[in-house]
């Protein structure tokens, strides 16, 4: 799919997470070394054991029981006490990379291209924002210092059998190629199938969220007989993926029990033989199938965390795929300034969405400095698309949109902004307080700022009535506002950005008609002293603007004065009339 | 008997949370029971092997016999296999009875759902329900699944505790009540570690909510500025969970030295005795190994039993809700005897507003405000009770099966649902290729079609997302006109297309409703110039009828409402 976000190739994952550990070597060095302590402490009870297990056969005496019983307790303590550091190490700096990498992301999608993310859409991207994240959290929180601590820990139970004896390590060798052939079979096939089973798994989930948003349109419609053909559906699908998994584990589980078994029963038999033989104590055959049993545990986290690897290395290539998108093509930066009341202009602009299908034909269009300007027509014919090029949102593929004669899009954002915005139908609220929700245009606005540009757009009032005034948390999880106080917020932004010429894409459309009367207030406020480029789709805005123009099919078939166009007779004229009755 | 994911889920009893619970666990009652007893042999095989190790020490090492080591080596190698084989397949039980137990669980919420239709906003949150699917069905099938793990542990708690008892009464006792003393002194510990792990999640949760709001708010965003603030805010709030994920460390990384230490202090006590018994020669040298073993054994099934008070708990909590919605009831009650309304249409009179639809005609409603022409919309559909009838039969008296069939509101709430569009469109399976392009012909939306990789093949999104708000007022148009119901409301039904647009649905609607009773509530004078009828109703009451020019010229408040630049 070309429409997708990229997704960072195995050679740059590999990379960034070299370069991970390099940024912090003093944390890393201290977690591997506090871990690698605590689990040599952990090994030396079993020798003990061993060697108490011996003296009770040669008979010593109560005074080296008691001795030998110390000093395993003294090893114990050392060890909790070990673990106890090593966990916070690893933890702190588990929780500082993680930070780094959501942080990373965050800049890398606050800088991503807006036409990127029209393309790709915003699904893709918020996937990757909160299941890949969550997925790289549990990696880095728990996969990482696992699998770091079981892969210590095995090394030293190995190390420790060989102090023990070192042919008693032979009987865990055997269990090597079994274990490492089934654990390869199963990771090839697990991860797939898992992210299946997840889907599938989210599917019933989303279907119950359908189902009890849409019961009214269920029972208007009579769709009960459907909605449970679906539900049946999405549960046989999430049976067939869960079934598949189950499968998958049927082989692995059992291969790898046995692989754990085996050297268990291989160092009993082996060294029991050694001993029968006098090559070995009973000590060491004792410490010897202890270390064997003492194998399970690490070896079973180090291959369950592997597949969690895997998935986590495949979050990090999708979130590093996103720093992969390149910029929308950008002029080489013009430092000539621009003058504070810069005139617009486009100039015989094209722009496709997808190449080879141009939605703007050769658009010229030059809006005089404070003038309205309406542009009318019907539902993609380009209107939102040229609205947008002159807003210096996307960059047009041939011609060029300019202010005082330098293309918008060799500007750089923070400047771009002092001369054009665009507010869209959509009235996003972020997740803050009212007040970061209106600064946010302007970071060094202060609170004098925000209040006038609030009392601007007539929004002071009711704001001021908030729990918490200013302060009051709104967006997703806060205080609910309506759609025309969103819309408002959207407004006072405006103002206090301040940029000369505004374009308005619906921007007043699709809200309560009752509610629109005092937002036209506020939009007029804002509107003040501006150039203003509406795309309006009731006509009454048209009849107010000074010019309006109309497009169709992607080029402007009709432009002038509302009285010039309804006497040319054209569409606008055909439209004007039906509508006015 | 088969596992049938998707079958007949029967009737649940909802009785109580702990008689579901019952209930769930009784519908496979072979899949339980197994569960249960490979469980059971699945811990004694785990429980015996130290035992075997034991045995192989004594009688093959100490007493140098090969053929006992031997024997008690592959005595162990048994229990291993059978541990493994019975391993894997009580797994097999527990997924089975797991997911049969969430599936069913959502089998029943969509058919509670369903049946209580129109009604479920009003009677319970849309997102308790929807938290059944999150979240519920994990507990519920958790639940059902730790009832046959948590019984095996309790049959290997006991095995164990017999043998050490047999073996050495002083020394079993130690461990047989120390292992569960252990146990629950750090459950205790457990405790706030929960407490900050919760809160840890919830500020999580409240991260990745400020990142998906930021992806949300992208393009708002593009056209104004903002990200420098945004960006900052963000990595303000993410210090603020490193912090929180440091002060879970603290505890955690506390409650790991406690179980290092505790089982660990435990051990060497067990050890230390065992051993001096060993020197009296009450005991063996092997006895002893196995005592090592046992003692490290049966935290495993321990563990279980408190992870099955928990689980327990919480899948009773999440029964409690299923059962909550279980046994809701509809708003309306059918009527006792329903009255038929006779066939073909009828008149359709609202009594309240004095709104009278004349048959197989297109009357436009202009309302003064808005939400009085929903209220009218709804009454008529009876989503509300009122004095409304159809062919002279009171809809109190009707069926409501009989209402929905033959009156349906559509109004800009209705959902999309997902799938092929082609199905979406075709809400009674007329399975009629030319009603759906008729449909979308006079909706004005064969453009939205066109567009789609897959025409009429290809699958709507949830909610309909991949759609603008114009795109899916024309689409539930469509739908509405291709379920061609005897009487079909239209609420607003063009308040988010353009006026081009607007003009040609207004122009097709007619035609494509001919012969059929039809009510448009709009204020678009578009929309009214084509209507073979308007009412105009002003405080909930119809104070004017006739043609759209007619009233225009007749009644001036009309003319305020429909042309809104006269007004200002």
């Amino acid at each position: 799919m070309s429409n997708a976000l990229p997704v960072a190739d195995a050679q740059q994952v590999r990379r960034y997470a070299r370069e991970l550990a390099r940024r912090h070597p003093r944390g890393l060095a201290a977690a591997l070394g506090l871990h690698a302590l605590a689990a040599a402490a952990g090994l030396v009870a079993p020798r003990l054991l061993g060697d108490l297990v011996e003296g009770i056969s040669r008979g010593v005496g109560a005074v080296t029981v008691d001795r030998v019983a110390l000093a395993i307790a003294g090893f114990v303590v050392a060890q909790s006490v070990l673990v106890r550091f090593a966990h916070l190490a690893s933890a702190r700096l588990g929780e500082r990379v993680l930070a780094e990498l959501r942080e990373e992301f965050v800049d890398r999608v606050l800088a991503l291209p807006l036409s990127t993310v029209e393309r790709a859409g915003t699904g893709d991207l918020l996937t990757r924002t909160s299941r890949d994240v969550a997925a790289l959290s549990r990696t880095v929180r728990f996969a990482a210092p696992e699998t770091l601590i079981a892969a210590v820990t095995v090394l030293l139970i190995l190390g420790a059998l060989l102090l023990t004896g070192p042919l008693l390590v032979v009987p865990c060798l055997i269990a090597v190629p079994m274990l490492v052939a089934g654990t390869r079979w199963y990771l090839r096939r697990a991860p797939a199938g898992y992210l299946r089973e997840n889907a599938a798994y989210s599917d019933i989930t989303d279907g119950i969220s359908e189902t009890v948003e849409g019961a009214r349109t269920t029972e208007a419609l009579r769709q009960q007989a459907r909605r449970r053909a679906r539900t049946d559906a999405d549960i046989r699908r999430s049976y067939a993926a869960e079934y598949y998994t189950l499968s998958l584990r049927t082989v692995f589980f059992p291969v790898a029990e046995i692989g754990y078994l085996l050297p268990v029963v291989g160092t009993l038999l082996l060294g029991g033989w050694f001993y029968l033989e006098g090559w070995a104590s009973l000590g060491q055959v004792t410490a010897a199938t202890l270390y064997a049993q003492l194998l399970v545990d690490p070896v079973d986290r180090l291959l369950s965390w592997l597949d969690e690897f895997q998935v986590g290395g495949a979050s990090l290539a999708r979130l590093l795929g996103v720093a992969a998108e390149p910029a929308d093509a950008a002029a080489p930066p013009d430092r000539r300034p621009v003058s504070d009341d810069g005139r617009l202009a486009a100039h015989d602009v094209r722009y496709a969405y997808r190449a080879g299908h141009d939605v703007l034909h050769g658009v010229t269009l030059v809006p005089r400095p404070g003038e309205k300007l309406a542009m009318v027509g019907p539902s993609g014919a380009g209107k939102s698309t040229l609205g947008r090029l002159l807003a210096g949102v996307h960059a047009p593929r041939a011609g060029a949109v300019t202010v005082d004669g330098r293309p918008l899009s060799g500007l750089p954002l923070a400047e771009l902004r002092t001369h054009v915005a665009l507010v869209s139908q959509e009235h996003h609220v972020f997740i803050g307080t009212l007040t970061d929700n209106v600064a946010m245009v302007r970071p060094d606005a202060g609170p004098a700022e925000v209040r006038a540009a609030l009392a601007a757009v007539d929004a002071l009032d009711w704001a001021e009535a908030l729990p918490d005034g200013l302060d009051t948390r709104v967006g997703a999880g806060g205080h609910p506002l309506s759609p025309a106080q969103a819309q408002q917020l959207a407004l006072a932004r405006l103002v206090l950005a301040d940029p000369h010429t505004l374009v308005l894409d619906e921007a007043t459309s699709l809200i309560d008609p009752r509610a629109a009367r005092a937002l036209e207030r506020s939009l007029a406020a804002v509107l003040q002293g501006r150039t203003v480029i509406a795309i309006a789709h009731r006509l009454f805005s048209a009849h107010d603007a000074d010019r309006v123009a109309v497009v169709e099919d992607g080029r402007i078939t009709e432009l002038g004065s509302h009285d010039e166009l309804v006497a040319a007779g054209g569409s606008y004229a055909a439209l004007w009339r039906s509508w006015h009755g | 008997m088969r596992f049938s994911p998707a079958g007949d889920p029967g009737t649940p009893d909802a009785r109580s949370a702990t008689r579901y619970l019952v209930w769930l666990a009784g519908r496979h009652p072979l899949l339980f029971g197994g569960a249960i007893a490979l469980g059971v042999t699945w811990m004694l095989a785990q429980a015996l092997m130290p035992a075997a190790v034991g045995r192989a020490i004594d009688a093959g090492l100490t007493h140098r016999d090969p053929d006992a080591l031997l024997r008690w080596g592959l005595v162990l190698l048994g229990l291993g296999v059978v541990q493994a084989t019975t391993g894997i397949l009580r797994h097999r039980c527990a997924v089975h009875n797991w997911l049969g137990a969430a599936y069913r669980t959502v089998q029943v919420t969509v058919d509670a759902t369903n049946r209580l239709g129109a009604a479920l906003p009003r009677r319970v949150a849309a997102g308790e329900v929807v938290s059944i699917g999150t979240a519920d069905i994990e507990h519920i099938g958790s639940a059902v699944d730790i009832t046959a793990r948590g019984t095996g542990a309790v049959v290997a708690i006991a095995a164990v505790s017999a043998i050490l008892l047999t073996a050495s009464v002083p020394l079993g006792l130690v461990v047989v009540l120390g292992v569960p003393l252990l146990m629950a002194l750090v459950a205790l510990l457990i405790r706030p570690l929960h407490r900050q792990q919760a809160a840890y999640r919830d500020s999580t949760g409240e991260l990745t909510a400020r990142a998906a709001d930021i992806v949300s708010g992208l393009r708002v965003l593009r056209g104004v500025g903002g990200e420098p603030m945004l960006g900052a805010r963000y990595r303000e709030q993410s210090q603020a969970l490193r912090a929180d994920g440091l002060r879970v460390a603290r505890v955690e990384s506390l409650i790991q030295a406690a179980q290092i230490l505790l089982p660990g202090v435990f051990v060497v006590l067990v050890t230390w005795l065992g051993a001096r018994f060993a020197l009296r020669g009450e005991i063996s040298a092997g006895q002893l190994v196995s005592f090592y073993g046992y003692t490290a054994f049966l935290v495993s099934p321990l563990r279980n039993l408190t992870e099955a008070a928990d689980k327990l708990t919480r899948g009773h909590v999440a029964a409690r809700r299923v059962v909550r919605l279980l046994r809701l009831a509809p708003e309306f009650t059918e009527p006792a005897r329903p009255v038929p309304v006779p066939e073909g249409p009828g008149e359709l009179v609202d009594v309240r507003s004095g709104l009278v639809l004349r048959p197989g005609r297109l009357t436009a409603l202009a309302a003064t405000a808005p939400e009085d022409a929903a209220e009218i919309a709804d009454r008529l559909g009876r989503y509300v009770d009122g004095d409304v009838t159809l062919h002279g039969v009171p809809l109190r008296e009707v069926a409501l099966a009989t209402v929905r069939e033959r009156i349906l509101v559509a109004d800009n709430d209705a959902q999309l649902f997902s799938g092929a569009l082609r199905t979406e469109l075709d809400p009674r399976d007329r399975g009629d290729h030319h009603a759906v392009e008729a449909a979308l012909v006079a909706a004005s939306a064969t453009d939205i079609v066109e567009a789609l990789p897959g025409g009429l093949d290809s699958p709507v999104a949830e909610r309909g997302r991949e759609f603008s708000g114009g795109q899916r007022q024309r689409l539930r148009l469509a739908r509405a006109l291709v379920a061609d119901p005897e009487t079909l409301i239209l609420v607003e039904p063009t308040s988010a297309v353009d006026a081009h647009t607007e003009a040609r649905i207004a122009d097709r609607l007619a035609a494509a409703r001919r012969g059929r009773t039809t009510l448009v509530c709009t204020t678009s004078p578009l929309v009214l110039g084509r209507a073979e009828h308007v009412v105009f109703v002003e405080d909930g009451k119809v104070v004017a009828e006739g043609r759209h020019d007619e009233l225009l010229a007749a009644e001036p408040r009309y003319r305020a409402t429909v042309s809104r630049e006269e007004d200002r």
